[in-house]
Protein backbone atom coordinates (compact mmCIF):
# COMPACT_ATOMS: atom_id res chain seq x y z
CA UNK A 1 0.00 0.00 0.00
CA UNK A 2 3.03 2.29 0.12
CA UNK A 3 2.45 5.10 -2.31
CA UNK A 4 6.04 6.13 -2.73
CA UNK A 5 9.41 5.55 -1.24
CA UNK A 6 9.55 9.14 -0.02
CA UNK A 7 6.24 9.01 1.81
CA UNK A 8 5.30 5.46 2.79
CA UNK A 9 2.24 4.94 4.91
CA UNK A 10 4.27 4.61 8.11
CA UNK A 11 6.01 7.99 7.76
CA UNK A 12 3.88 9.88 10.33
CA UNK A 13 5.08 7.44 13.02
CA UNK A 14 8.36 9.24 13.64
CA UNK A 15 6.79 12.70 13.55
CA UNK A 16 4.25 11.69 16.17
CA UNK A 17 7.04 10.10 18.22
CA UNK A 18 8.90 13.41 18.04
CA UNK A 19 5.91 15.34 19.35
CA UNK A 20 5.45 12.81 22.15
CA UNK A 21 9.15 12.77 23.08
CA UNK A 22 9.25 16.55 23.26
CA UNK A 23 6.58 16.79 25.92
CA UNK A 24 7.33 13.52 27.75
CA UNK A 25 11.02 14.06 28.41
CA UNK A 26 10.77 17.75 29.19
CA UNK A 27 7.93 16.99 31.62
CA UNK A 28 10.11 14.38 33.31
CA UNK A 29 12.87 16.97 33.66
CA UNK A 30 10.49 19.61 34.95
CA UNK A 31 8.96 17.18 37.44
CA UNK A 32 12.37 16.17 38.75
CA UNK A 33 13.43 19.80 39.10
CA UNK A 34 10.20 20.76 40.86
CA UNK A 35 10.25 17.81 43.27
CA UNK A 36 13.93 18.02 44.18
CA UNK A 37 13.83 21.78 44.75
CA UNK A 38 10.52 21.44 46.57
CA UNK A 39 12.06 19.09 49.10
CA UNK A 40 14.88 21.59 49.71
CA UNK A 41 12.44 24.47 50.07
CA UNK A 42 10.25 22.53 52.54
CA UNK A 43 13.29 21.71 54.66
CA UNK A 44 14.61 25.28 54.54
CA UNK A 45 11.22 26.85 55.23
CA UNK A 46 11.11 25.58 58.79
CA UNK A 47 14.05 27.76 59.80
CA UNK A 48 13.56 30.73 57.43
CA UNK A 49 9.90 31.08 56.34
CA UNK A 50 10.44 34.52 54.80
CA UNK A 51 12.82 33.10 52.20
CA UNK A 52 10.22 30.80 50.63
CA UNK A 53 9.07 33.18 47.91
CA UNK A 54 12.66 33.94 46.84
CA UNK A 55 13.39 30.21 46.77
CA UNK A 56 10.57 29.43 44.32
CA UNK A 57 12.94 30.50 41.51
CA UNK A 58 14.32 26.97 40.83
CA UNK A 59 10.75 25.66 40.63
CA UNK A 60 9.78 28.33 38.10
CA UNK A 61 12.85 27.58 36.01
CA UNK A 62 12.01 23.89 35.97
CA UNK A 63 8.48 24.76 34.83
CA UNK A 64 9.92 26.74 31.94
CA UNK A 65 11.57 23.54 30.66
CA UNK A 66 8.14 21.96 30.36
CA UNK A 67 7.02 25.00 28.39
CA UNK A 68 9.91 24.52 25.92
CA UNK A 69 8.69 20.97 25.33
CA UNK A 70 5.08 22.14 25.06
CA UNK A 71 5.95 24.73 22.40
CA UNK A 72 7.95 22.32 20.24
CA UNK A 73 5.29 19.61 20.56
CA UNK A 74 2.55 22.05 19.56
CA UNK A 75 4.63 23.26 16.59
CA UNK A 76 5.18 19.67 15.44
CA UNK A 77 1.50 18.71 15.77
CA UNK A 78 0.61 21.71 13.63
CA UNK A 79 2.58 20.28 10.75
CA UNK A 80 2.08 16.50 10.92
CA UNK A 81 -0.32 14.77 8.57
CA UNK A 82 -0.95 11.50 6.78
CA UNK A 83 1.14 10.23 3.88
CA UNK A 84 1.68 11.17 1.05
CA UNK A 85 1.63 14.82 2.06
CA UNK A 86 3.99 14.15 4.94
CA UNK A 87 7.28 12.70 3.75
CA UNK A 88 9.91 10.71 5.62
CA UNK A 89 12.11 13.81 5.59
CA UNK A 90 9.48 15.82 7.45
CA UNK A 91 8.91 12.93 9.80
CA UNK A 92 12.52 12.44 10.78
CA UNK A 93 13.10 16.19 11.16
CA UNK A 94 10.23 16.32 13.62
CA UNK A 95 11.51 13.20 15.39
CA UNK A 96 14.89 14.80 15.84
CA UNK A 97 13.35 18.09 16.97
CA UNK A 98 11.33 16.32 19.64
CA UNK A 99 14.26 14.28 20.90
CA UNK A 100 16.48 17.37 21.02
CA UNK A 101 14.20 19.45 23.17
CA UNK A 102 13.14 16.45 25.25
CA UNK A 103 16.46 15.02 26.24
CA UNK A 104 18.02 18.46 26.75
CA UNK A 105 15.02 19.26 28.92
CA UNK A 106 15.44 16.20 31.10
CA UNK A 107 19.14 16.94 31.55
CA UNK A 108 18.49 20.58 32.40
CA UNK A 109 15.74 19.52 34.80
CA UNK A 110 18.14 17.27 36.67
CA UNK A 111 20.67 20.09 36.90
CA UNK A 112 18.13 22.66 38.07
CA UNK A 113 16.66 20.26 40.61
CA UNK A 114 19.90 19.30 42.29
CA UNK A 115 21.35 22.82 42.22
CA UNK A 116 18.06 24.26 43.44
CA UNK A 117 17.89 21.81 46.34
CA UNK A 118 21.45 22.48 47.49
CA UNK A 119 21.17 26.20 46.69
CA UNK A 120 18.09 27.00 48.72
CA UNK A 121 19.41 25.11 51.73
CA UNK A 122 22.72 26.97 51.49
CA UNK A 123 21.09 30.37 50.88
CA UNK A 124 19.07 29.97 54.07
CA UNK A 125 22.30 29.67 56.01
CA UNK A 126 24.38 32.21 54.03
CA UNK A 127 22.28 34.88 52.24
CA UNK A 128 25.23 36.05 50.11
CA UNK A 129 25.03 32.78 48.16
CA UNK A 130 21.70 33.72 46.55
CA UNK A 131 23.24 35.43 43.50
CA UNK A 132 25.61 32.52 42.98
CA UNK A 133 22.74 30.04 43.07
CA UNK A 134 20.83 32.10 40.48
CA UNK A 135 23.86 32.20 38.17
CA UNK A 136 24.30 28.42 38.31
CA UNK A 137 20.57 27.90 37.72
CA UNK A 138 20.67 30.16 34.68
CA UNK A 139 23.49 28.11 33.19
CA UNK A 140 21.42 25.00 33.75
CA UNK A 141 18.33 26.56 32.17
CA UNK A 142 20.34 27.56 29.13
CA UNK A 143 21.00 23.87 28.43
CA UNK A 144 17.28 23.39 27.93
CA UNK A 145 17.21 26.48 25.77
CA UNK A 146 19.87 25.02 23.45
CA UNK A 147 17.67 21.97 22.90
CA UNK A 148 14.71 24.25 22.23
CA UNK A 149 16.68 26.25 19.65
CA UNK A 150 17.80 23.13 17.81
CA UNK A 151 14.26 21.75 17.95
CA UNK A 152 12.78 24.89 16.42
CA UNK A 153 15.51 25.03 13.75
CA UNK A 154 14.76 21.43 12.72
CA UNK A 155 11.05 22.16 12.70
CA UNK A 156 11.54 25.14 10.41
CA UNK A 157 13.17 22.84 7.84
CA UNK A 158 9.80 21.23 7.19
CA UNK A 159 7.91 23.13 4.53
CA UNK A 160 4.39 22.03 3.68
CA UNK B 1 21.08 -13.37 58.78
CA UNK B 2 22.35 -16.02 56.37
CA UNK B 3 18.93 -17.68 56.02
CA UNK B 4 17.29 -14.41 54.83
CA UNK B 5 20.15 -13.47 52.48
CA UNK B 6 18.60 -15.40 49.60
CA UNK B 7 21.06 -14.90 46.73
CA UNK B 8 20.89 -11.10 46.86
CA UNK B 9 23.82 -9.63 44.96
CA UNK B 10 26.07 -6.83 46.08
CA UNK B 11 25.42 -3.11 45.88
CA UNK B 12 24.26 -1.96 42.47
CA UNK B 13 23.58 -5.42 41.14
CA UNK B 14 20.03 -4.36 40.21
CA UNK B 15 21.41 -1.59 38.05
CA UNK B 16 23.98 -3.93 36.52
CA UNK B 17 21.20 -6.45 35.83
CA UNK B 18 19.06 -3.81 34.08
CA UNK B 19 22.03 -2.62 32.01
CA UNK B 20 22.85 -6.22 31.04
CA UNK B 21 19.21 -6.85 30.01
CA UNK B 22 19.14 -3.76 27.74
CA UNK B 23 22.48 -4.68 26.15
CA UNK B 24 21.39 -8.27 25.54
CA UNK B 25 18.10 -7.21 23.90
CA UNK B 26 19.94 -4.70 21.70
CA UNK B 27 22.52 -7.35 20.69
CA UNK B 28 19.70 -9.79 19.80
CA UNK B 29 18.15 -7.27 17.40
CA UNK B 30 21.51 -6.34 15.92
CA UNK B 31 22.53 -9.95 15.38
CA UNK B 32 19.18 -10.86 13.78
CA UNK B 33 19.66 -7.92 11.41
CA UNK B 34 23.22 -8.98 10.62
CA UNK B 35 22.09 -12.55 9.89
CA UNK B 36 19.52 -11.22 7.41
CA UNK B 37 22.05 -8.89 5.82
CA UNK B 38 24.83 -11.42 5.37
CA UNK B 39 22.48 -14.00 3.85
CA UNK B 40 21.44 -11.56 1.14
CA UNK B 41 17.96 -10.93 2.52
CA UNK B 42 18.71 -7.55 4.05
CA UNK B 43 15.60 -5.95 2.59
CA UNK B 44 13.42 -8.34 4.60
CA UNK B 45 14.53 -6.79 7.92
CA UNK B 46 11.91 -4.12 7.52
CA UNK B 47 11.00 -1.79 10.38
CA UNK B 48 8.51 0.06 8.19
CA UNK B 49 6.64 -3.17 7.40
CA UNK B 50 6.32 -3.86 11.14
CA UNK B 51 4.99 -0.34 11.79
CA UNK B 52 2.44 -0.65 9.01
CA UNK B 53 1.32 -4.22 9.70
CA UNK B 54 0.56 -3.63 13.36
CA UNK B 55 -3.11 -2.76 13.12
CA UNK B 56 -4.11 0.83 13.77
CA UNK B 57 -6.57 -0.50 16.29
CA UNK B 58 -3.65 -2.02 18.21
CA UNK B 59 -1.84 1.29 18.26
CA UNK B 60 -4.96 3.18 19.34
CA UNK B 61 -6.05 0.74 22.03
CA UNK B 62 -2.58 0.34 23.54
CA UNK B 63 -2.33 4.13 23.64
CA UNK B 64 -5.63 4.40 25.49
CA UNK B 65 -4.55 1.71 27.96
CA UNK B 66 -1.24 3.46 28.64
CA UNK B 67 -3.03 6.79 29.11
CA UNK B 68 -5.28 5.61 31.89
CA UNK B 69 -2.99 3.08 33.53
CA UNK B 70 0.14 5.22 33.82
CA UNK B 71 -1.86 8.28 34.92
CA UNK B 72 -3.46 6.26 37.70
CA UNK B 73 -0.05 4.79 38.57
CA UNK B 74 1.35 8.31 38.94
CA UNK B 75 -1.60 9.42 41.02
CA UNK B 76 -1.32 6.39 43.29
CA UNK B 77 2.42 6.79 43.70
CA UNK B 78 2.00 10.44 44.65
CA UNK B 79 -0.78 9.59 47.05
CA UNK B 80 1.22 7.04 48.97
CA UNK B 81 4.27 9.29 49.15
CA UNK B 82 2.31 12.20 50.54
CA UNK B 83 -0.11 10.09 52.58
CA UNK B 84 2.64 8.35 54.48
CA UNK B 85 4.15 11.73 55.40
CA UNK B 86 0.80 13.21 56.41
CA UNK B 87 -0.05 10.44 58.84
CA UNK B 88 3.52 10.22 60.07
CA UNK B 89 3.79 13.92 60.82
CA UNK B 90 0.23 13.90 62.15
CA UNK B 91 1.23 11.76 65.11
CA UNK B 92 2.62 14.81 66.90
CA UNK B 93 0.56 17.44 65.05
CA UNK B 94 -2.89 16.03 64.27
CA UNK B 95 -4.15 19.46 63.20
CA UNK B 96 -2.47 19.01 59.79
CA UNK B 97 -4.67 16.16 58.63
CA UNK B 98 -7.55 18.11 57.07
CA UNK B 99 -5.49 20.85 55.42
CA UNK B 100 -3.04 18.40 53.83
CA UNK B 101 -5.81 16.45 52.12
CA UNK B 102 -5.41 19.12 49.44
CA UNK B 103 -2.15 17.43 48.42
CA UNK B 104 -3.98 14.13 48.03
CA UNK B 105 -6.63 15.86 45.93
CA UNK B 106 -3.92 17.28 43.65
CA UNK B 107 -2.75 13.70 43.07
CA UNK B 108 -6.34 12.63 42.35
CA UNK B 109 -6.54 15.38 39.73
CA UNK B 110 -3.72 13.66 37.86
CA UNK B 111 -5.83 10.51 37.58
CA UNK B 112 -8.77 12.62 36.40
CA UNK B 113 -6.56 14.07 33.62
CA UNK B 114 -5.79 10.52 32.53
CA UNK B 115 -9.39 9.38 32.43
CA UNK B 116 -10.49 12.50 30.53
CA UNK B 117 -7.89 11.88 27.81
CA UNK B 118 -8.72 8.16 27.68
CA UNK B 119 -12.42 8.93 27.18
CA UNK B 120 -11.58 11.49 24.46
CA UNK B 121 -9.38 8.94 22.69
CA UNK B 122 -11.96 6.14 22.96
CA UNK B 123 -14.52 8.19 21.01
CA UNK B 124 -12.27 7.94 17.96
CA UNK B 125 -12.33 4.21 17.39
CA UNK B 126 -15.15 2.24 15.82
CA UNK B 127 -15.65 -0.49 13.28
CA UNK B 128 -14.69 -0.05 9.62
CA UNK B 129 -15.68 -1.83 6.44
CA UNK B 130 -12.90 -3.30 4.24
CA UNK B 131 -13.70 -0.88 1.39
CA UNK B 132 -13.56 2.09 3.72
CA UNK B 133 -10.26 0.81 5.07
CA UNK B 134 -8.70 0.62 1.59
CA UNK B 135 -10.02 4.06 0.65
CA UNK B 136 -8.63 5.84 3.70
CA UNK B 137 -5.63 3.60 4.37
CA UNK B 138 -3.05 6.33 4.93
CA UNK B 139 -5.36 8.42 7.11
CA UNK B 140 -6.29 5.51 9.37
CA UNK B 141 -2.63 4.49 9.78
CA UNK B 142 -1.80 8.09 10.73
CA UNK B 143 -4.73 8.27 13.14
CA UNK B 144 -3.61 5.05 14.81
CA UNK B 145 -0.16 6.51 15.45
CA UNK B 146 -1.64 9.78 16.75
CA UNK B 147 -3.90 8.00 19.22
CA UNK B 148 -1.02 5.82 20.44
CA UNK B 149 1.30 8.75 21.06
CA UNK B 150 -1.44 10.90 22.56
CA UNK B 151 -2.13 8.16 25.09
CA UNK B 152 1.56 7.46 25.72
CA UNK B 153 2.41 11.08 26.38
CA UNK B 154 -0.56 11.51 28.71
CA UNK B 155 0.47 8.47 30.72
CA UNK B 156 4.11 9.46 30.99
CA UNK B 157 3.51 13.15 31.81
CA UNK B 158 0.94 12.26 34.44
CA UNK B 159 3.27 9.66 35.93
CA UNK B 160 5.96 12.31 36.34
CA UNK B 161 3.44 14.89 37.59
CA UNK B 162 1.89 12.54 40.14
CA UNK B 163 5.21 11.56 41.68
CA UNK B 164 6.34 15.20 41.72
CA UNK B 165 3.16 16.39 43.44
CA UNK B 166 3.48 13.54 45.94
CA UNK B 167 7.05 14.40 46.86
CA UNK B 168 6.29 18.10 47.25
CA UNK B 169 3.14 17.31 49.23
CA UNK B 170 5.20 15.16 51.55
CA UNK B 171 7.56 18.09 52.15
CA UNK B 172 4.59 20.39 52.71
CA UNK B 173 3.09 18.07 55.33
CA UNK B 174 6.34 17.84 57.24
CA UNK B 175 6.84 21.62 57.15
CA UNK B 176 3.21 22.20 58.14
CA UNK B 177 3.66 20.02 61.21
CA UNK B 178 6.46 22.31 62.37
CA UNK B 179 4.85 25.66 61.50
CA UNK B 180 1.25 26.06 60.44
CA UNK B 181 1.81 29.07 58.17
CA UNK B 182 4.17 27.28 55.79
CA UNK B 183 1.63 25.02 54.10
CA UNK B 184 -0.01 27.62 51.88
CA UNK B 185 3.34 28.87 50.58
CA UNK B 186 4.64 25.40 49.78
CA UNK B 187 1.32 24.70 48.04
CA UNK B 188 2.51 27.14 45.34
CA UNK B 189 5.21 24.61 44.42
CA UNK B 190 2.58 21.88 44.18
CA UNK B 191 0.61 24.01 41.75
CA UNK B 192 3.71 24.32 39.53
CA UNK B 193 4.02 20.55 39.65
CA UNK B 194 0.39 20.09 38.72
CA UNK B 195 0.88 22.30 35.67
CA UNK B 196 3.16 19.63 34.20
CA UNK B 197 0.28 17.17 33.93
CA UNK B 198 -1.85 19.90 32.42
CA UNK B 199 0.71 20.50 29.65
CA UNK B 200 0.50 16.80 28.84
CA UNK B 201 -3.29 17.02 28.61
CA UNK B 202 -3.07 20.02 26.26
CA UNK B 203 -0.70 18.25 23.86
CA UNK B 204 -2.69 15.02 24.04
CA UNK B 205 -5.88 16.86 23.09
CA UNK B 206 -4.06 18.59 20.20
CA UNK B 207 -2.64 15.28 18.99
CA UNK B 208 -5.52 12.91 19.65
CA UNK B 209 -8.66 14.94 19.10
CA UNK B 210 -10.81 13.96 16.12
CA UNK B 211 -8.45 11.30 14.73
CA UNK B 212 -11.17 8.87 13.78
CA UNK B 213 -10.68 5.24 12.76
CA UNK B 214 -14.32 4.55 11.96
CA UNK B 215 -16.69 4.26 9.05
CA UNK B 216 -19.54 6.17 10.64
Amino acid sequence: MALSALAPAYSPFFGCMGAASAIIFSSLGAAYGTAKSGVGISAMAIMKPDLIMKSIIPVVMAGILAIYGLVVAALIIGKIGAAPGYTLFDSFCHFSAGLSVGICGIAAGFAIGIVGDAGVRATAQQPRLFVGMILILIFGEVLGLYGFIVGVMLHLKVQS
Amino acid sequence: MGAYDSGRGGKGSYATGCYAAYVIILLVFISIGLFYMFSGRGSEFDVGWVLESISSYTWACVGIAIAISFSVLGAAWGMFITGASIVGAGVKAPRIKTKNLVSVIFCEAVAIYGIIIAIILVQNIDDTTPEDWLDNYNTYIFNGYCLFFAGLLTGMCNLACGICVGIVGSGAALADAQNGELFVRILVIEIFGSAIGLFGVIIAVLLGNNRKISSS
